[in-house]
């Protein structure tokens, strides 16, 4: 991922979300993106979660968390799950094959990440 | 009103310390950059460089204390901005009496930390006067006004902790219980204020907090997401067979073991696996953390939150395994290792005690860390670990009281050939600990990018560019 690509990604996002739901920090290489509120599919409890994608440029793509706590929509706890710290923080980390080609933008990379709590493992 | 603390790394705060109470025609001014982090109703100021100014930058104004020109501080300046990270100006009043800036101090403050703040919006910004264990100062916390606080805090990280001012007791402890130990601890008061967090209570966890309780250690935080299985009873202190009949939680066990003990101390137990929220928020809180934990990623962890929040950071462990030897000969290799980490000295990385091919091996080749699995079934025995566990706890006696000394100069820890003290290896078989010592890397990527980090600054999204 380029510097460029981080930075469009992140205008797209906060034109999206809202600027006023999105914030951007940086640590060492990286560009962290929290997105305050992200609604995730039907039953998903919480029904709604903050949402934080890491920009690595030396990753090909970029990771995705959610908060700690995060059920799915049949209420069970997601399997290969593990809870991660980044930037001093707790995050939640799944295990979920999220297609990813720079041409098909960020967006759609998050709607696919709101789909592994739809799952029924 | 929210307290302010400044807290500094080994070696960073012997530098500021010498450089300003030097003597000198003029009072010495340093800059730290810091980032900060929010600890109850603290702000913690966590010192990441501590920068000097030149003797030619200092302008000859004998009715100041000091005055330097406005240039000499474009380079802390542009550095702070490239960092993300805020500007500390420090310097000394070397008399009797608390801290407190002169009118000069505060009108110089009250210039440069608008300035300050206008450059790094999202972090602290001060200006701060030492005096002898007290400090106060002029601070901008993020989103605040800059207001003079008349106590600022100060830790000082070394072969001991050193805080100015120095913590008063807990008048809740009953003294005389620890009249036997008053020759070794001085002050129980140091003990009794104390907060200290032990993550994993089983083998060796447990003797941990039986003996913190038995010190008089005020605050003691278990974290432990297990139950109490009947294979656990053979090591781990304070377990009762009903325990595993009915599984109950270790910090349940923990919880009945301190309070049968009385000696005053309060335990709060975390049933939770570090890094969850609630395990977090208790790490950066402790004033030393104790790590028995059975698994390289938890070690990890605990290690990037003691480094990013300066918390001095223990880790204990003991490790059995067969040999293949003739029946005269020991058929067991018994090992141990008794780590003590602090920031701003070597971390776990530094040394080869955490490693990519360690935390790899634990995900079993797989790339995603929520395959790793604890190390369970491995061979523990009581005695063993109680001796690891005895000397931790040691360990954290002199970080809390310094029976052994007290001193931030990181020579005051060397042992020779660049090493410093703190890595113990225990020989079960001799029933030795010796110390072999550790180095820090200067390349070290875990020292460079976490050490004083505290939190990311989140800060809106620019706006697009239009035209």
């Amino acid at each position: 991922m380029t510097p460029e690509f981080i930075a469009q990604a992140t205008r797209v996002i906060a034109d999206t979300f809202g600027s006023e739901q999105v914030r951007i920090a940086t640590e060492g290489p990286r560009t962290l993106v929290r997105i305050a509120v992200v609604e995730l599919y039907l039953g998903s409890r919480p029904p709604t979660t903050p949402m934080l994608l890491v920009f690595d440029p030396s990753q090909p793509k970029p990771a995705v968390y959610v908060q700690p706590g995060q059920l799915l929509a049949n209420g069970k706890v997601p399997t290969s799950t593990s809870t991660t710290l980044i930037g001093n923080e707790s995050w939640l980390q799944f295990s979920f094959n999220i297609p990813w080609a720079e041409q098909h933008g960020i967006l759609r990379f998050i709607a696919a990440a709101r789909q592994r709590f739809v799952q029924d493992a | 009103m929210r307290k302010v603390q400044l807290r500094l790394p080994l070696g960073l705060g012997h530098q500021l310390r010498e450089l300003v109470f030097a003597r000198a025609r003029h009072e010495i001014v340093a800059f730290c950059l810091v980032s900060h982090e929010l600890v109850g109703d603290t702000t913690i100021l966590l010192v990441r460089r501590v920068v000097a100014l030149d003797d030619a930058d200092y302008l000859d104004e004998p009715s100041l204390g000091a005055a330097w020109k406005g240039s000499a501080m474009l380079p802390v300046i542009e550095m702070a901005m490239r960092e993300g990270l805020g500007i500390v100006v420090v310097h000394a009043h070397d008399f009797p009496g608390k801290a407190r800036l002169s009118a000069d101090d505060l009108a110089s403050a009250r210039r440069l930390v608008p300035m300050f703040r206008a450059r790094v919006p999202g972090r602290p910004h001060a200006s701060i006067v030492l005096g002898r264990g007290t400090a106060a100062g002029l601070v901008a916390l993020p989103g605040r006004n800059a207001r003079r606080y008349d106590d600022v805090s100060v830790r000082w990280l070394g072969k001991s902790i050193v805080d100015w001012p120095s913590t008063e007791g807990d008048p809740a402890f009953d003294l005389e219980v620890f009249d036997r130990q008053a020759l070794v601890v001085g002050d129980q008061g140091l003990l009794s204020r104390a907060r200290v967090v032990v993550v994993g209570l089983c083998g060796g966890g447990s003797h941990v907090v039986q003996q913190l309780t038995h010190a008089g250690v005020g605050w003691i935080i278990g974290i432990d997401d297990d139950i109490c299985d009947r294979t656990n009873l053979h090591r781990q202190i304070g377990m009762r067979p009903v325990d595993a009949r009915k599984p109950t939680p270790k910090i349940k066990v923990m919880s009945r073991l301190v309070r049968s003990i009385g000696t005053g101390s309060r335990f709060v137990g975390i049933k939770a696996r570090v890094p969850a929220p609630a395990t977090l928020d208790a790490l950066k809180s402790a004033d030393v953390i104790i790590g028995a934990t059975d698994n390289v990623h938890g070690r990890a962890d605990v290690m990037d939150i003691a480094w990013r929040n300066l918390v001095p950071y223990i880790d204990v462990g003991a490790n059995i395994r067969a040999l293949e030897r003739p029946a005269s000969e020991p058929r067991v290799a018994i090992g141990g290792n008794v780590h003590v980490f602090i920031p701003g000295g070597f971390c776990g990385w530094c040394t080869g005690f955490i490693s990519d091919e360690k935390l790899n091996a634990e995900r079993d080749g797989r790339a995603d860390r929520s395959y790793f699995q604890n190390k369970g079934g491995e061979a523990q025995v009581v005695s063993f670990n109680a001796v690891v566990a005895g000397q931790a706890v040691s360990e954290a006696l002199q970080l809390l009281t310094a029976y052994r000394g007290s001193s931030i100069d990181p020579a005051a820890l060397a042992l020779g050939d660049g090493r410093q003290r703190g890595v113990l290896k225990f020989d079960g078989l001799r029933g030795t600990l010796e110390e072999w010592g550790g180095a820090r890397r200067e390349e070290c990527p875990h020292c460079n990018e976490a050490l004083s980090a505290g939190s990311v600054v989140w800060q809106t999204v620019p706006a697009r560019r239009r035209g």
